[in-house]
């Protein structure tokens, strides 16, 4: 699959936090947010 | 990555974050976000799904580790006194920052294609302007 285009919808995003707890990037509809997928953790 | 440490200017921009790692919670709170309270969410995304369907790819071991400037940034890590933090599970693993508008589509787009990351203010802008 590739990238999301501008423009386009953004694809779903749902997964735990570090606690456990989910977080859906639909929730935090209305705002701009900053989706940012690390390379690795250190 | 530079843009954590820019967590006020983001929320000035009217705006929040997401930041989903693929390794385990134990190892990310102890290398990226130590000493680091971070106001966002930081998902998990072990068997990387979402980055699947986000479109994020893996390099080649030659693209990452042929990059002087992955070199380059553990030396000036070296040379600031600090260790070097312990690479995650997978090295090859790309990202990509994007900025999803108000509306819910995207507005701005950068898969990494090697180990590089746009600049703070791009995204900061990129925030701004939605």
């Amino acid at each position: 699959m590739s990238a999301p285009q501008v423009g386009a919808p953004a694809p779903a995003l749902e997964l735990p936090d570090l606690d456990g707890e989910r977080v859906s990037l639909a929730d935090l509809r209305g705002q701009p947010v900053l989706v940012s997928f690390l390379r690795h953790a250190g | 990555m530079k843009v954590l440490y820019h967590r006020q200017r983001i929320s000035e921009a009217g705006a929040t974050a997401l930041f989903v790692v693929h390794d385990e919670p134990e190892l990310v709170r102890r290398t990226m976000l130590a000493g680091l309270e971070l106001p966002f969410p930081v998902l998990v995304d072990l068997d990387r799904t979402a980055y699947a369907a986000w479109g994020m790819t893996r390099a080649s071991s030659l693209r990452i580790w042929g990059d002087p400037r992955v070199w380059l940034r553990y030396l000036n890590t070296v040379l600031h006194g600090q260790r070097p933090t312990r690479f995650g599970a997978d090295t090859l693993q790309l990202g990509g920052d994007f900025v999803v508008a108000a509306d819910g589509t995207i507005a701005y787009a950068r898969p990494q294609r090697t180990d590089d990351r746009p600049p703070v203010a791009e995204l900061l802008r990129a925030l701004g302007e939605t």
